[in-house]
C-alpha cells in the first residue's frame, strides 16, 4: 500500500528524517510511534505531501507519490482545527470538495455520518457553539468522509472522553474491516496494542524499530513472570534460580515478580517451589508497548 | 484550478455574508450622500437663509446716494427717527436699524447697526463694505464720473480653466474639480488597499491559529489557499465599490433632485410674490447657473469619470494584489495579530509615504518629476496614479505604470508564496524578517 524508502528530510539546524524506510500494508492498522520531536511529523507531512523529502521516495500503491493521491488519503492532524465563523455542515461540505467530491454526494455522505455519529442536528451550528470534543467529531467526518484508502490519524484520542473515544474506536475497527488502510501516530501505548497491526518506532529522526506488534512483544519476552503463592518460603535459597524483582505479601499470599536466569526455565521454578508452598499463579510477564517504548528510547539515549 | 475556484467561494461568500459587510455597504453610501446632501443644503441656505432687511435712517445730508438692496440685505430708506425706530423695532418687519449719522464723507463716524439681536461679523462685513461703496460711488461722481461709466466698471471675472489635450484641441477642464476626484479616489484608494490587505492577513492569521491550516494543507497546495483567498477577497473589494459607486450615485441623485428641485421652486415663488408687493426688500437672486451646486454637477461632467473608475478598478486590483501578498506572507509569519507591528512598519510605510505624497505634491503639481515617479513605482503608484488621473496623464504613461505595477505584483506574489508555505507551518516561534529572508531559500 505504501513503501517509503530511505526518506531524509533537512531543516535548516536539523534533520528531521535520517534514511527511515517503512513498509505498510493494506488493510493493517499501522502505528507510527516515537517521542515528541522525533520526527513522525515530519514524515505524515510528507507523506500527505504537504512538504517533500529532499531524497528517498513514498509509493503509493506502487506508484510514485503524487497530487492524485491526495484524494484518497485522509488526514487528521495532531494541530486541528475548524473555521471557527462557519456552519458546520457547510464547512465539512467546503473540506469534502477541496478532496474531489461533488456537492450531491458530498451532502449525502455527511448527513449519513452526522445521523450516525448523532449529530444530526449540528448542521446550522457555528464551530464556536462546540464543545472540543464535539468539534473534533467533525473534524473525524471530515477526514474520512472522501472514502480515502489510507487514513492518518493523528493523536486521533486527545480531547475525547471515554464514551466519544469509543464511539470512534469502533468507527476505526469498522472502516478497517471495510479495507481502509489506517496510519496512527500516538503517544498512548494502549491503544497500540488494542488496534495496531504493526508499528514503527522513531526516535532522533531513525526507525529505531519497526514489525508487528505481537512479534514484536514475543521478542522482548525476558523471562519475567508473576508468581504468587501461600506458604513460607526464603527466596534466598534458589538466588541461582531467579532473581526478585518486586515482592509483596498480602493476607498470607504472597506476589513475586521475578525474572528467571539464563538457562533455567519455568518448570525447575516450579519444582523448586512445590515442595514448600502451594502456587496459585505463575504466568509470564509479556512486555507492554509501553515498556518496549521506554526501553528502546532509553537505550539509543544512551548509546551515543 | 477548480480548487481554488472554490476557496475564492469559500472566502467571498463567508466575507459578503457578514452581517458587518452589509451594514458598511449599505450605510456609507447613506453618510457619503448624507455629506453631499449637507453640503448642497447649507450653500443654499448660506445663499438664502442670511437675508436681513435693514431699515436706514440716514441723518446726513451730504450722503445723497442710497444703498441699494443686495441678495443678502434688503436696505429701506425710512422717514422716522432713530428714537421711533428703536422703540417700535420689534414690531416691523425689520431686522436691523442702520443709522447713519451727520459726518463728513471722507471721515465716516458713529455709524450704528442696532437690532433686536447682536449682528453677526459678517453682516456688518457686509453692510460697512457697501457703505463703502457708496461713499466711493458718491465720490467718484462728484469727480465727474457719469453712472454709465461707473457701471462699465463693474466686471464679474469668472475664470475657465482648459487645457491642450492630446490631439492639441482644447478641453475643457477644472481644477477644483480634478483635485476633489483625484484627492477622493487617493483617499479610497489608500483605505481600500489598507483595508482589504489587512482582511487577506486576518485571514491568513484566523487560519493559523484555529490550527486548520495543516487540514487545509493536506488538501490544496499553499499557494492555492493563499490565491484563493487573495482573489476571493478582492472580490469581496470590489463588489463594495461597485455597491458604493451605484448607491450612492442614487442615493445622491435623488437627494440633490429632492433639495434642489423644492429649494429653486420655493425660491422662484418667494421672488413673485415679492415682486408683486412692490417692496424693495426682496432678496436679488442669482441665477441657477451660479449656483454652487449646479457649477460643481458641470465641471464634474467636464471629466471623464468612466476612464476615471476602470482605470481605478485597474489600480485597485494591482495595488491590491501587490501589498495583499505581502500582508499573507506577514499573516503566515506570525502567531497572532499583535506580533504583526515589527512587519507591519516596513509594508505601510510605502503605502503611507505615497498617500502623504499624492495628497500634498501630485495635486499641486501633477506633471512635475515627484508625481512622475510616485505613479512609477509600484509601491506608491496606485494611488499616485489614480491623483493624477483627473488632470489628465499621457497614455504612455498610464501604459506603463500599469505594466510595472502588474510585473511587481508577479513578484510580491512570487515572494510570499515561498515564504508563506513555510509560514503557514511553523508555530509558537518569534520570526524575525532574517529567519523569512531564510524561508524564502528554502527548497519545497
Amino acid at each position: 500500500m505504501l513503501t517509503i524508502k530511505n526518506i531524509v528530510k533537512q531543516y535548516a539546524t536539523h534533520r528531521a528524517l535520517d534514511d527511515v524506510s517503512l513498509q505498510v500494508e493494506k488493510g493493517k492498522i499501522f502505528g507510527l510511534l516515537g517521542p515528541n520531536g522525533a520526527g513522525k511529523t515530519s514524515l505524515i507531512r510528507i507523506i500527505t505531501q504537504i512538504t517533500a523529502p529532499d531524497s528517498g521516495e513514498v509509493l503509493f500503491n506502487g506508484e510514485r507519490l503524487n497530487v492524485e493521491h491526495i484524494s484518497q488519503i485522509g488526514y487528521l492532524p495532531e494541530e486541528r482545527g475548524l473555521y471557527k465563523k462557519m456552519e458546520i455542515g457547510e464547512q465539512v461540505l467546503y473540506l469534502a470538495k477541496l478532496k474531489g467530491l461533488n456537492t450531491a454526494e458530498a451532502t449525502k455522505r455527511i448527513r449519513f455520518w452526522f445521523e450516525k455519529l448523532e449529530m444530526a442536528d449540528w448542521w446550522k451550528k457555528k464551530v464556536e457553539d462546540l464543545s472540543k470534543g464535539m468539534q473534533q467529531k467533525v473534524q473525524f467526518v471530515a477526514t474520512v468522509l472522501h472514502q480515502p484508502e489510507l487514513i492518518i490519524l493523528d493523536e486521533p484520542f486527545s480531547g475525547f472522553d471515554p464514551v466519544n473515544a469509543d464511539i470512534i474506536k469502533n468507527e476505526i475497527l469498522e472502516l478497517n474491516k471495510a479495507g481502509a488502510t489506517f496510519i496512527f501516530s500516538t503517544h498512548r501505548m494502549e491503544s497500540v496494542e488494542e488496534l495496531c497491526d504493526n508499528i514503527a518506532l522513531i526516535h532522533r529522526s531513525k526507525k529505531i524499530l519497526d514489525g508487528p506488534v505481537k512479534e514484536i512483544r514475543e521478542q522482548y519476552r525476558n523471562n519475567t513472570f508473576w508468581l504468587e503463592y501461600e506458604g513460607d518460603y526464603n527466596t534466598e535459597h534458589s538466588q541461582q534460580l531467579f532473581e526478585v524483582l518486586q515482592a509483596e505479601t498480602v493476607n498470607g499470599k504472597t506476589q513475586l515478580k521475578i525474572k528467571i536466569r539464563e538457562q533455567q526455565n519455568a518448570n525447575q521454578v516450579l519444582s523448586a517451589l512445590l515442595p514448600h508452598v502451594s502456587i496459585n499463579r505463575l504466568d509470564e510477564v509479556i512486555p507492554t508497548m509501553n515498556d518496549i517504548f521506554i526501553q528502546k528510547v532509553t537505550q539509543t539515549d544512551q548509546k551515543p | 484550478m477548480n480548487k481554488i475556484l472554490l476557496i475564492i467561494q469559500r472566502e467571498y461568500l463567508s466575507r459578503v455574508k457578514k452581517k458587518s459587510f452589509i451594514i458598511m455597504t449599505l450605510l456609507t453610501p447613506l453618510i457619503v450622500a448624507g455629506f453631499y446632501g449637507l453640503i448642497i443644503y447649507f450653500s443654499i441656505q448660506g445663499v438664502k437663509g442670511t437675508f436681513n432687511k435693514v431699515a436706514v435712517v440716514n441723518n446726513n445730508k451730504s450722503l445723497t446716494e442710497k444703498l441699494q438692496p443686495t441678495k443678502n440685505i434688503g436696505y429701506a430708506y425710512v422717514n422716522e427717527s432713530l428714537e421711533a425706530m428703536k422703540s417700535s423695532l420689534k414690531t416691523t418687519k425689520y431686522d436691523y436699524i442702520l443709522y447713519l449719522p451727520e459726518f463728513d464723507i471722507s471721515t465716516p463716524k458713529g455709524i450704528q447697526l442696532i437690532g433686536t439681536k447682536q449682528a453677526g461679523l459678517s453682516l456688518s462685513n457686509r453692510v460697512s463694505g457697501d457703505i463703502e461703496e457708496l461713499i466711493r460711488t458718491q465720490k467718484l461722481k462728484a469727480s465727474g464720473i457719469s453712472q454709465t461709466d461707473l457701471d462699465g466698471l463693474k466686471t464679474d471675472v469668472n475664470i475657465d480653466t482648459k487645457k491642450i489635450g492630446e490631439a492639441g484641441k482644447e478641453e475643457d477642464s477644472s481644477a477644483g474639480a480634478s483635485t476633489i476626484i483625484g484627492t477622493a479616489a487617493g483617499i479610497f484608494m489608500f483605505m481600500f488597499i489598507l483595508l482589504y490587505g489587512i482582511q487577506v492577513m486576518r485571514g491568513v492569521i484566523e487560519e493559523k491559529t484555529s490550527r486548520i491550516i495543516e487540514v487545509m494543507i493536506s488538501s490544496v497546495k499553499p499557494f492555492q489557499l493563499m490565491m484563493g483567498k487573495i482573489i476571493g477577497i478582492a472580490l469581496v473589494g470590489l463588489t463594495q465599490f461597485v455597491l458604493w459607486i451605484v448607491l450612492t450615485a442614487s442615493i445622491s441623485t435623488l437627494a440633490v433632485n429632492a433639495f434642489v428641485g423644492k429649494d429653486t421652486i420655493a425660491q422662484n415663488a418667494s421672488v413673485a410674490i415679492k415682486a408683486k408687493d412692490g417692496t424693495s426688500v426682496s432678496p436679488v437672486v442669482n441665477s441657477p447657473v451660479d449656483s454652487p451646486v449646479l457649477a460643481m454637477q458641470k465641471s464634474l461632467a467636464s471629466l471623464d469619470l468612466t476612464k476615471i473608475i476602470l482605470v481605478f478598478i485597474f489600480f485597485f486590483i494591482g495595488g491590491y494584489l501587490f501589498y495583499s501578498a505581502l500582508y499573507a506572507a506577514i499573516g503566515s509569519a506570525v502567531d497572532s495579530e499583535t506580533e504583526t507591528q515589527q512587519f507591519m512598519m516596513p509594508v505601510m510605510m510605502p503605502l503611507l509615504v505615497g498617500y502623504a505624497l499624492s495628497l500634498s505634491v501630485v495635486t499641486n503639481d501633477p506633471y512635475g518629476p515627484i508625481a512622475f515617479w510616485l505613479s512609477m513605482i509600484p509601491f506608491t503608484s496606485p494611488i499616485a496614479m489614480v491623483v493624477r488621473l483627473p488632470y489628465g496623464v499621457p497614455d504612455w504613461q498610464l501604459a506603463l505604470s500599469m505594466l510595472i505595477l502588474v510585473v511587481g505584483f508577479i513578484g510580491t506574489v512570487w515572494l510570499a508564496s515561498r515564504i508563506y508555505r513555510v509560514g503557514i507551518l511553523m508555530y509558537g516561534k518569534k520570526t524575525s524578517l532574517k529567519e523569512m529572508i531564510k524561508w524564502f531559500t528554502y527548497k519545497n
